[in-house]
C-alpha cells in the first residue's frame, strides 16, 4: 500500500504544536488571576459566628491564619473539607484556621454541614458581605494563607488540594 | 438508586460502542450483510441507552434528587420547573451526558435513514458513530459522570444553575442548536471515513453525505445566532458578538462546513475536488472537537467555559487520536480520492467555488490562530494577552467582504466556460444593482468605506440571487403557465436549488445589518433621578420609578422608564437587575425596544439609595435584520433538504446514458455498482441547480 507523505508532513507541522502548546496551556488557569493583595496587609475584620462568638481578626497577629471562605451548598467546599479538618488538628497551636461563610447561608445549613464533616475552626458570618468584597473574592472556596505579620502571602482559587495546602502551610511556618 | 440506574446505563452505553464499533468496521471490510445488521441493532441500543440515562437525569433533576451530585450541583428548590429541566445542559457533565443523547439519536437517525441507498458505506460509517460514541461514553462514565452519588451529608437545597442561563428564554434552545450541530458534524466525519476506508466516492456516498452536512451546518447556523442574540438580549452591553474563544469555536466548523458544502457541489457536477471536500469534513469534525475542549478544558478565559476540568486532558487525547487517525488514513488512502484533472477554467463557476473555499478556509484559520493566540502566548512566554475585536475586524472583514462578492460573481458565472463574452455580458448585468444599492446607501447618509463597499456588494449579489433563484419559474411562466404555478413547480422540482438561492438571500441581508449596526450605533449614560430624562437619537428616556420585586429565586429590582418621541409617549422599557442568591454582583438584564429601522436598548447600570438610577442607552440601527437574516439561512438551508419531486423515480435506475454519465463522474476507482442511487441531483448551492438526470440542462 502506497503511503503519501503530504498528509503526514502536513499533519505533523500543523498537529504536533497544536497538541503540544495546548497541552501546555493546562499549565496555566486563565480565569486566575493574581490578587492586588499578595505581599499586603490582609483587610482587617470583625465578624460573628452563629453561636454569638465573634472575632476580630486584627487580634489574631502574631500567628499564622489560614482565611477560608466556604459555603454549605458549595460542592468544591465539600471536596476540600477533611483536608482542612486534617490540617487543623494537626497545625493546632500553631495557625489559626478560620472560616468565613456568606450573606446568604443560614446557621442550620452551616450547623447541618460541619455536624456531617467535621469542624476545623469557627465559621463566621459575612452578613453584609463587605468582607468577601474586602478580599475580592470571586467564587467559592478561596484561601487566604496570612503571614504572622498579617501579609497575605498566597491565595488559592477553587478546593485546595493536599500538596498545594501542605506547601502552603510550610511557607506560613 | 438513580445514582446507580444512571451509572449502570451509562456503562451499558459505553459497552455497547466497545464491542459496536470493532463490529462494524470488521463488516466494513469483509462486507459482511450480517455483521452490519449488528452494527446497526447496537447503534440502535447505544441511542436507547443514551436516551433513558437522559431521561433519568431529567426525573433526577425535576424530583430535586440531591443524592444524585450533578442535581446538587445545579438543582435548587427554588428555581423554576422549566429552568431546572434545562439544566441538563447548564453545566459541564450534564451537558455531556446531553451531548451523549445528541450523538445516539444522530447515530440511530443514520441507522435507521441510511439502510437504503449508502449500504456499501453503512457499517463503516456506524462503526466510526460508535468509535466516538465510545469516548462520549468514556467521558460520562469517568471523568464527567453526573451521576455520581453526592458525598454525605446530602444537601436538602442547591445554588440552582449559572446565574447566567436562567435569566432568559433563549438558554433553552441556544445550547441545543448548538449541540445539534456540532455533534452533527460527526456523521459527515464519519461518512468521510466510510469512504476514505472503502477508496470510493460514489453517488450513495455523495448525496446522503450532502444531506447529513446540511442538517448539523442549519442547526449551527442557528445555534451560532441565537447564541448572538441571547448575549444581546442577556449581558447588558449591547453588541452581539465579541469574538470570544467560544463563539469563534463554534463558528470555525461553521465556516469549513460551509465550504464542504461548495466543494461537493463540485464535485457532483464535475468530479473534481474529491480529496478537498474530504478534507474539509474531516477537518470540520475536527475542528467540532477542538471547540469542545476550549469550551470544557479551562484553557481559555470566555464567557463560556467552565473551570479546569479532569476532561481537558481527555479531551485533548481524543483530538490527538482523531488527528492522528485522520493523518494516516489520508496518507494510505489519499490516492483513491484523486480527481479528474481539472479540465475547467477558473473564470467559470467552479472557479468561483473554489475561491470560495480558500477564502472561507483563510476566514477559518484567521479566526483559529487569533483564538489560539492567547493560549500559546501563555504556554510559551508566560504572559496574559487577549486577542480582541481589532484583529478580527481588521483580518476576517476584507475576507467577508470578498465572499459576499463571490455570492454575487459565483452564481452569475457559466459551468466550465471560456467564453469571454459570455463571462462578461454575465459579470456585467448586475452592475446597475451594485450602483443603485451604493446611491440608496449614499442617500441614507452612509460614508463609511466599509458600508458602502457592503451595500454595493449586497446589491450585486441581491441581483444575481432573485435572477438565477427565479429563471426556471420565469422560465416556465413564458411558456404560458400562470406566476404561482410556474413558481410551485420550480420550487418542486429543484428546492435545493431554491433553496440554496434563499440561504444566500439571508446571507446578504445578515452581511448588511451587520454592516450597518456595527457602524452606526450611538450610546449614552448618564444618571437618573425620577422625572429625569436622557436624551438620545431623538429619545427622551424619563425615570417614571424604581420597584424592588423578591421572586422565589432572585430579587428584581427594576427600573420604569417612558419613553417619548416628538414630545409623545411611544412606550415603556423596564430594564432590571437580578439578584442570585449565589451570585456577588448583580446581573444586569437590559429592555429592548425592537423595530424595524433600529432597536432601543437600556441598561440598568445601578440603583442608588435615592432611587436614582444609572441607565445606559444604546442604539443601533438594523440588528432585527441580523436575526431575519440567519433565520432566511435555515429556512433556506430546510428547504435544501427535501427531495426533489421528481428524483423518486430516478432513483431506481438512471436509463439514459446522460444519467450513467454524470453517475460515473463521480465515481472513484474501480468501485461497486454507480447507478443504483443515481446520484439524483441537489447540492446545497445555487450552482448545483437541479434538473433531473437525463433532462436537458439548461445553460445557467
Amino acid at each position: 500500500m502506497a503511503i503519501h507523505r503530504t498528509p503526514l508532513v502536513v499533519g505533523a507541522i500543523v498537529g504536533i504544536p497544536l497538541i503540544v502548546f495546548l497541552a501546555l496551556g493546562f499549565r496555566h488557569d486563565p480565569n486566575v488571576i493574581e490578587s492586588p493583595l499578595l505581599g499586603k496587609p490582609a483587610p482587617s475584620f470583625v465578624l460573628r459566628d452563629f453561636d454569638g462568638g465573634a472575632v476580630d481578626f486584627a487580634s489574631l497577629r502574631g500567628q499564622p491564619v489560614v482565611l477560608n471562605f466556604w459555603a454549605s451548598w458549595c460542592q468544591p467546599c465539600v471536596a476540600e473539607h477533611p483536608l482542612l479538618v486534617e490540617a487543623a488538628r494537626r497545625y493546632a497551636g500553631e495557625v489559626h484556621f478560620i472560616g468565613v461563610v456568606p450573606t446568604e447561608d443560614t446557621a442550620d445549613a452551616v450547623e447541618r454541614f460541619t455536624r456531617h464533616l467535621g469542624k476545623w475552626g469557627p465559621a463566621y458570618h459575612d452578613a453584609d458581605g463587605k468582607v468577601s468584597i474586602a478580599y475580592g473574592v470571586f467564587k467559592l472556596p478561596e484561601t487566604y494563607f496570612v503571614a504572622s505579620d498579617g501579609t497575605i502571602v498566597h491565595k488559592v482559587a477553587g478546593p485546595l488540594d493536599r500538596r498545594t495546602l501542605e506547601q502552603s502551610l510550610e511557607a506560613l511556618l | 438508586m438513580m445514582s446507580h440506574f444512571g451509572q449502570g446505563l451509562v456503562l451499558l452505553a459505553l459497552l455497547l460502542c466497545a464491542i459496536g464499533s470493532p463490529i462494524g468496521f470488521a463488516a466494513g471490510r469483509m462486507g459482511s450483510e450480517r455483521g452490519l445488521a449488528w452494527t446497526r441493532r447496537i447503534a440502535l441500543g447505544f441511542a436507547a441507552t443514551m436516551l433513558l440515562a437522559n431521561v433519568l437525569m431529567e426525573v433526577a433533576l425535576l424530583r430535586h434528587d440531591f443524592s444524585v451530585s450533578y442535581v446538587a450541583q445545579v438543582g435548587s428548590l427554588a428555581t423554576p420547573p422549566v429552568i431546572t429541566a434545562v439544566s441538563l445542559w447548564s453545566s459541564l457533565e450534564g451537558s455531556i451526558l446531553f451531548w451523549g443523547l445528541v450523538l445516539g439519536l444522530y447515530t440511530a437517525g443514520v441507522a435507521v435513514l441510511q439502510r437504503r441507498g449508502h449500504e456499501d458505506y453503512l457499517a463503516y460509517t456506524l462503526a466510526t458513530m460508535l468509535a466516538v460514541g465510545l469516548f462520549f461514553s468514556f467521558l460520562i462514565a469517568g471523568p464527567a459522570n453526573p451521576f455520581a452519588p453526592t458525598p454525605p451529608p446530602v444537601p436538602v437545597d442547591g445554588p440552582g444553575p449559572n446565574p447566567l442561563l436562567q435569566n432568559h428564554v433563549l438558554m433553552i434552545i441556544h445550547p441545543p442548536m448548538l449541540y445539534l450541530g456540532y455533534v452533527g458534524m460527526t456523521v459527515p466525519f464519519a461518512m468521510a471515513v466510510a469512504a476514505l476506508l472503502r477508496g470510493q466516492l460514489g453517488p450513495t456516498w455523495l448525496q446522503p453525505l450532502r444531506n447529513w452536512l446540511l442538517v448539523p451546518t442549519g442547526f449551527l447556523t442557528a445555534g451560532i445566532m441565537l447564541g448572538g442574540w441571547w448575549s444581546y438580549e442577556v449581558l447588558g452591553w449591547g453588541g452581539y458578538w465579541a469574538w470570544d474563544p467560544v463563539e469563534n469555536a463554534s463558528f470555525l466548523p461553521w465556516l469549513t462546513g460551509i465550504a464542504a458544502l461548495h466543494s461537493a457541489v463540485v464535485l457532483e457536477r464535475k468530479g473534481t475536488l474529491k480529496a478537498w471536500t474530504v478534507v474539509l469534513v474531516l477537518i470540520t469534525f475536527l475542528l467540532t472537537i477542538l471547540g469542545t475542549f476550549l469550551t470544557r478544558s479551562g484553557v481559555v478565559n470566555s464567557v463560556h467555559s467552565f473551570t479546569q476540568s479532569p476532561i481537558g486532558p481527555a479531551f485533548l487525547a481524543f483530538l490527538a487520536l482523531a488527528l492522528l487517525f485522520v493523518v494516516v488514513l489520508l496518507s494510505l488512502r489519499v490516492d483513491k480520492l484523486v480527481g479528474d484533472p481539472a479540465r475547467e477554467t477558473l473564470v467559470a463557476r467552479e472557479g468561483a467555488f473554489f475561491v470560495n473555499n480558500l477564502l472561507l478556509v483563510a476566514v477559518m484559520f484567521t479566526v483559529l490562530i487569533g483564538t489560539l493566540h492567547p493560549v500559546f502566548a501563555e504556554s510559551i512566554r508566560g504572559v496574559k494577552v487577549s486577542v480582541g475585536e481589532p484583529y478580527f475586524n481588521r483580518m476576517a472583514v476584507p475576507l467577508f467582504l470578498s465572499l459576499l462578492l463571490l455570492i454575487g460573481v459565483g452564481p452569475a458565472l457559466p459551468w466550465g466556460t471560456s467564453d469571454r463574452r459570455q463571462v462578461r455580458r454575465a459579470l456585467l448585468a448586475p452592475l446597475p444593482a451594485a450602483a443603485a444599492a451604493l446611491a440608496v446607501a449614499l442617500a441614507l447618509g452612509a460614508r463609511s468605506g466599509g458600508v458602502l463597499l457592503t451595500c454595493a456588494f449586497a446589491g450585486y449579489a441581491l441581483w444575481v440571487t432573485a435572477d438565477q433563484g427565479s429563471r426556471a419559474a420565469r422560465r416556465r411562466a413564458k411558456k404560458g403557465e400562470t406566476v404561482a404555478r410556474a413558481a410551485r413547480t420550480a420550487i418542486l422540482r429543484a428546492p435545493r436549488r431554491l433553496g440554496a438561492y434563499v440561504v444566500h438571500f439571508g446571507v446578504i441581508v445578515t452581511f448588511v445589518a451587520v454592516a450597518v449596526s456595527s457602524t452606526f450605533q450611538t450610546e449614552r449614560e448618564g444618571t437618573l433621578a425620577p422625572g429625569q430624562a436622557l436624551e438620545i437619537e431623538g429619545y427622551a428616556l424619563r425615570l417614571t420609578g424604581v420597584a424592588g420585586v423578591q421572586q422565589p429565586h432572585r430579587f428584581q429590582q427594576r427600573a420604569d422608564v417612558a419613553l417619548f418621541r416628538g414630545g409623545r409617549q411611544v412606550g415603556t422599557l423596564a430594564p432590571a437587575l437580578n439578584i442570585y442568591p449565589t451570585q456577588m454582583d448583580p446581573l444586569a438584564t437590559p429592555a429592548v425596544r425592537t423595530g424595524l429601522t433600529h432597536d432601543l436598548y437600556l441598561t440598568l447600570m445601578g440603583v442608588g439609595a435615592d432611587g436614582s438610577i444609572g441607565l445606559r442607552a444604546i442604539v443601533t440601527p438594523g440588528v432585527m435584520w441580523i436575526w431575519a437574516g440567519v433565520l432566511v439561512m435555515v429556512a433556506g438551508t430546510a428547504l435544501c433538504l427535501v427531495p426533489p419531486r421528481r428524483a423518486m423515480a430516478l432513483v431506481e435506475a438512471p436509463r439514459t446514458q446522460t444519467a450513467r454519465a454524470a453517475a460515473a463522474r463521480v465515481s472513484l476507482g474501480s468501485g461497486g455498482p454507480v447507478g443504483a442511487a443515481g446520484g439524483v441531483g441537489a447540492a446545497a448551492s445555487p450552482a448545483a441547480g437541479a434538473p433531473a438526470r437525463g433532462a436537458p440542462r439548461p445553460r445557467s
